[in-house]
């Protein structure tokens, strides 16, 4: 018997209506906990989510879960902490077990600019709510004592941002989670429905297409992950997002003594030991543009070399599976939320390596915009409007990606 | 000859796998579980020298070698520290085909393609040849006894063969369990396994007795078995005693590495294309004994709604441990065709096929190197502090920062400025392309004169800047920052591609060396290096300063008298140290880049990537004097039209600290606040002794239409100030 067995969830298949208020597309994250939030602070159930394959398949069930609010930019500070806030309470809000770990996030600096920038980072951090602080090569050592100060010789550790509220959680448990507290109210989840077109009249989408056939719906929300740009085309929107792949690997599973998730700004690696005590690795995107989910060598053994060049301890452990997901990046590293020039079409998307951590701030404020129509002030910000209007929400440094 | 079990010492004979001499020896690797010695199943893994999860099976045993066996309650220790582990290297081979196994059908797939006159190579398991995965290429990594092996071949042959289905019956985590192969295989290595009692297919060679009727359970005493129960037809009941049982349940195929090639030119032979043979649903028992997940825990999940292969896994866990689904994925199928009656696929097969250590997965990487200039080793001599910029390493100070900044502002001072991009561009069109790229009217540029100039994308945001230089109406030197070199050059190839227009293109980035001489003493230095006839601000000549022959430019980013000498990179040691030698009558030091961006900090110029965001117009950045929107075109034109319109939102601005204590300087990256609101964030600050003010560069947000006059950092008042904030009439850079 293992302890992490999922034993609490329980979901219903229903057979698909003809005509929902609010159709969903994508079963991941983000689509799941907009229709949990919809039911829960809304009571707004007459809503379908709908999933090509099946629920948190794609980017949700392939990430490295981390949540974390170490952002550069104030809007994306508030946001991302008010997300970190929201999954501190989600367990005991779905009475659901999601494995949510406080575990906080080193960011080390490896030169005089960068440790300036860690030093910024904390300092607007602190600004806008979130917990960092910056901390000198001994207090790194306290943090994770199993760091090589030296970087080999080559990468120097100078200092460092902690966000000591960052946290992981099991990604498959809060897709599950958010899944049955819809379900369970009235929302309808239908599993292998890939939807084909979007059912239009003049400028209003009316409903999907599906490959199980049509569905009317009042309002039509994007939740969709890396083949977004396909799905805006169909309601004639052309998205500024690139797809990328971004990979990961785990070893085998080891006592759980690493505590915090460590990350290097130059190196561009991060590391974390999972609850069942796999060391989970991970690192930039993959520069060429892609759908593609093959895994490839060089990222595993460039990110093994980057992540043992600091972390010795890990070169003899044994690597156990490697995968690949892909993210849809934003020109500015910020996501797009909100309202579309169509009606009733309604997007959340460009989650490009920061997608996990949003989910249930995403969702929370997806919902209300649709129960409303108003765009909540939180995310009116990070509108697709932006783009035309030159109000770009540029947060590069905060991508863990470049 | 004999190896360290837990600290025992135990004898192996030659040829022995650790698991053979475990076995020989009494001795079990784990708490029990069906042993297949195919390398399949985790049945037998253990801690060998130090790596954990290492399959003893597949380990040939060495004297000395030492074996711990993982902790029956929790997982291994993570280690300590492996930085005394050897490196691991890594070896490329180029060929026409790789066989990954050498069985029957691989050594049959190896000799067809050599007679065929291929190049061709065979991995093979028993020689400790592991293929850990089929890559785009097709690249196929393996793990060998010499280190790594990165084999690129046109074509690849899968030739693993098939595993043994393991057991799943109560009592299947008994010790004393083996599969028809394995009990084969030590049979021939000479053990003698008691009483056995096969069931199912028997193995070849060896006295048993054959159990009939289905396999029910395996019953035992302290952890081994000892009888074998099977129900008949009728459902009556049969056991059979035994000291050893062998199970012959059916062949999988080792499809994992055919199926991670999906698409690439790999294919499949022998044993490894076969169907697989379904066992029947189990009833009871453990199905991945990696996991720990029974068949009571698939009915639950299933009950639950976790009805799709993938969602089954991930809601127990099943396949996700060591052997990545080897015992489970058969159980997991027919348990999923008895449900939904739909047999469903597999899931992904991911690299690793075979497991290794981080350390061997990254032999053959290299860090991305910093580029050193050809004045290196002369800063480190001097005792400078070297920094990572831009992909440089360049001297951040030499022990004093305010002795250089003074040695620049009162007397002279030399920087190595090597990493500055530098690019010739000639030919018939070079002035139309430059007038495309750049927004300022470069025909207006006078022959051995130069200019300053944003350069803008498509978008109508500063992604550089630098300094066009005219050399002849053919000819154009152009300069861009050091981080922004190579970015500069795919711009400006692009674009005349793009254009299809006769230019030349030359980057000199790497071979010409610059060293930057700034004082107010800069004329006499040169003097006494030979130069008697300097060119004008913002002119450039071609001389030779202390020996070596330079294109002189004379611009200022410092704020005083200064001369960019751009030099073949092989005289920069020359040059560097002729004018150190000159200039120690006139109080010369060099100085690095801390002090570099105090000093041009205090002028007022920005540094793009540092006072500039992806977002910078030139509006925004208040450089609206660069840009020359009565021009035809210029990438970004239409743009920077476009957004002029817009309502202005944020400004750079020059801010100064009001009433505090020389030196104080605020955080670079802090926030600026006006009137408890966010107003915006310092981009670069420092104190100006030669000003006795804290100075700053910011961004500030209007508010309510208009940029605060007063503003709060760190809890202090600034006050917004015109740039430059020193010699505000050029005086000393014009002198």
């Amino acid at each position: 018997m293992n302890e992490f067995q999922e034993k609490l969830v329980h979901f219903t298949w229903p057979e698909p209506k003809k005509s929902y208020d609010v159709v969903i597309v994508g079963g991941g994250g983000h689509g799941l906990a907009a229709a949990y939030y919809l039911a829960t602070r809304h009571g707004i159930t007459n809503v379908a989510v709908l999933e090509r394959n099946y629920i948190g398949g794609g980017n949700s069930g392939r990430n490295t879960t981390i949540i974390r609010a170490n952002y550069g930019i104030p809007e994306a500070v508030r946001f991302y902490q008010h997300s970190l806030e929201l999954y501190q309470t989600l367990e005991a809000e779905t009475g659901r077990w999601i494995m949510h770990q406080e575990k906080g996030i080193l960011w080390m600096a490896h030169s005089e600019i960068g440790m300036q920038q860690q030093k910024a980072r904390a300092a607007i951090n602190r600004a806008f709510g979130a917990k960092t602080e910056f901390l000198t090569p001994e207090e790194i050592l306290k943090v994770c004592p199993e760091i090589d100060l030296t970087g080999g010789g080559v990468w120097p550790v100078v200092g460092g941002s902690y966000n000591t509220e960052a946290a992981t959680a099991r990604h498959d448990r809060v897709n599950w989670a958010l899944a049955e507290g819809a379900m369970m109210r009235g929302v309808h989840v239908h599993q292998k429905t890939a939807v084909t077109g979007l059912l239009m009249e003049g400028n209003r989408v009316t409903g999907v297409q599906t490959d199980k056939g049509p569905i009317s719906a009042g309002i039509v929300m994007s939740a969709v992950g890396g083949h977004v740009t396909s799905l805006a085309a169909m309601a004639g929107l052309r998205l500024p997002i690139r797809t990328h792949p971004l990979q990961a690997f785990v070893t085998n599973h080891y006592a759980r003594t690493f505590h915090p998730i460590v990350a290097s700004t130059n190196l561009l690696f991060y590391v974390s030991q999972t609850a069942r005590g796999e060391m989970l690795m991970g690192a930039e995107i993959d520069p060429q543009p892609s759908y593609n989910y093959r895994s490839d060598h060089h990222f595993l053994q460039s990110c093994a070399f980057r992540a043992t060049t600091l972390l010795p301890f890990l070169r003899d452990l044994r690597v156990l599976r490697q995968w690949t997901g892909v993210c849809d990046m934003s020109p500015d590293y910020s996501p797009i939320m909100g309202k579309t020039s169509v009606d009733g079409f309604y997007i959340t998307t460009g989650w490009g390596t920061w997608g996990f951590k949003a989910i249930p701030a995403s969702g929370e404020q997806m919902a209300q915009l649709i129960a409303t129509g108003e765009t909540p002030e939180m995310i009116a910000p990070f509108a697709l409007s932006r783009f035309a209007e030159d109000r770009l929400m540029a947060d590069r440094g905060s991508a863990g990606t470049h | 000859m004999r190896v360290i079990v837990d600290q025992k010492p135990i004898p192996f004979a030659p040829g022995d796998s650790l698991l053979v001499a475990m076995l020989r020896a009494g001795e079990h690797p784990t708490e029990g579980g069906c042993l297949c010695l195919g390398g399949d199943c985790p049945n037998c893994l253990a801690t060998v020298d130090g790596i954990s999860y290492v399959r003893t099976c597949q380990v040939a045993a060495k004297p000395g070698m030492v074996v711990e066996r993982h902790p029956a309650d929790g997982y291994p220790l993570l280690p300590d520290d492996s930085r005394h582990r050897a490196e691991v290297h890594a070896h490329n081979h180029h060929c026409d085909v790789v066989v990954i196994g050498q069985g029957e059908s691989g050594r049959a797939a190896l000799a067809e393609a050599e007679a065929a006159g291929k190049q061709a190579i065979g991995l093979d398991v028993a020689n400790g040849q592991e293929a850990i995965g089929i890559y785009s290429g097709p690249l196929v990594v393996a793990r060998t006894a010499a280190g790594m092996l990165h084999i690129h071949a046109a074509e690849v042959v899968v030739a693993t063969g098939a595993a043994e289905i393991q057991p799943v019956v109560p009592g299947s985590e008994l010790a004393g369990l083996f599969t028809s192969r394995a009990a084969e295989q030590l049979t021939a290595a000479g053990l003698d396994l008691g009483r056995v009692v096969a069931v199912g297919t028997p193995p070849a060679g060896i006295e048993c007795e054959l159990a009939s009727g289905d396999l029910l359970r395996f019953e035992g005493e302290g952890g081994r078995v000892t009888a074998v129960i099977t129900q008949s037809a009728d459902g009556s009941e049969n056991r059979y005693p035994c000291q050893t049982a062998v199970v012959g349940l059916g062949l999988y195929p080792r499809d994992a590495l055919t199926r991670m090639g999906h698409q690439l030119p790999v294919r499949a032979v022998g044993d490894a294309t076969r169907e697989a043979d379904l066992p029947t649903c189990p009833g009871e028992g453990i199905i991945c004994p990696c996991s720990g997940v029974s068949v009571a825990d698939l009915e639950r999940i299933w009950e639950q709604g976790f009805q799709e292969m993938e969602l089954v896994k991930r809601a127990t866990l099943a396949g996700t441990g060591t052997c990545q689904g080897g015992v489970c994925t058969p159980y997991l199928r027919s348990f999923l065709l008895a449900k939904g009656k739909t047999l469903q696929p597999a899931f992904t097969a991911r690299p690793v096929n075979r497991q290794l250590t981080l350390g061997e997965i990254a032999a053959g990487a290299h860090h991305h190197p910093t580029a050193r200039t050809a004045l290196d080793g002369e800063h480190r001599r001097l005792g400078a502090k070297m920094e990572r910029s831009g992909g440089w390493w360049r001297p951040w100070n030499y022990g004093d920062v305010w002795a250089e900044y003074w040695a620049v502002r009162e007397a002279v001072s030399i920087m190595d400025v090597s990493t500055l991009g530098k690019m010739i561009v000639s030919g018939p069109d070079v002035l139309e392309l430059l007038e495309r790229l750049y927004p300022t009217k470069v025909s207006t540029i006078k022959n051995g004169r130069s200019r300053y100039v944003l350069l803008l994308d498509e978008r109508g945001y500063v992604f550089d800047d630098g300094m066009i230089c005219k050399d002849s109406d053919t000819q154009y030197t152009l300069t861009f920052t050091s981080g922004g070199s190579s970015h500069a050059e795919m711009w400006v190839r692009d674009w005349a591609e793009s254009w299809g227009l006769d230019v030349r293109i030359l980057l000199q980035t790497q071979r010409l060396g610059a060293i930057n001489v700034t004082g107010p003493l800069a004329n006499e230095l040169l003097a006494r290096a030979g130069l008697d006839n300097p060119p004008p601000y913002l002119g450039h000549i071609e001389a030779t300063v202390a020996g070596v022959p330079c294109r002189i430019f004379r611009l200022s980013f410092t704020g005083e008298l200064s001369y960019e000498l751009h030099h073949p990179v092989e005289q920069s040691v020359t040059l560097w140290r002729g004018l150190l030698e000159l200039g120690q009558e006139l109080g010369i030091r060099p100085h690095g880049l801390e002090t570099l961006l105090k000093l041009r900090l205090e002028k007022g110029h920005i540094i793009v990537g540092q006072d500039t965001d992806m977002d910078s117009t030139p509006r925004r950045l208040h450089h609206e004097w660069a840009i020359k929107l009565d021009k035809e075109f210029f990438i970004g034109r239409q743009a920077v039209l476009r957004t002029n319109k817009i309502p202005l939102d944020k400004q750079l601005v020059g801010l100064e600290m009001v009433g505090q204590p020389a030196g104080y300087a605020p955080l670079e990256g802090g926030v600026i606040w006006h009137q408890g609101n966010y107003a915006g964030i310092v981009t670069s600050a420092t104190y100006s002794p030669a000003l006795g003010k804290t100075v700053l560069l910011g961004w500030l947000y209007l508010q309510n239409g208009e940029l605060p006059t007063e503003v709060e950092i760190e809890g202090k008042t600034a006050r917004r100030v015109e740039v430059p904030f020193y010699d505000k009439e050029a005086s000393r850079a014009r002198a």
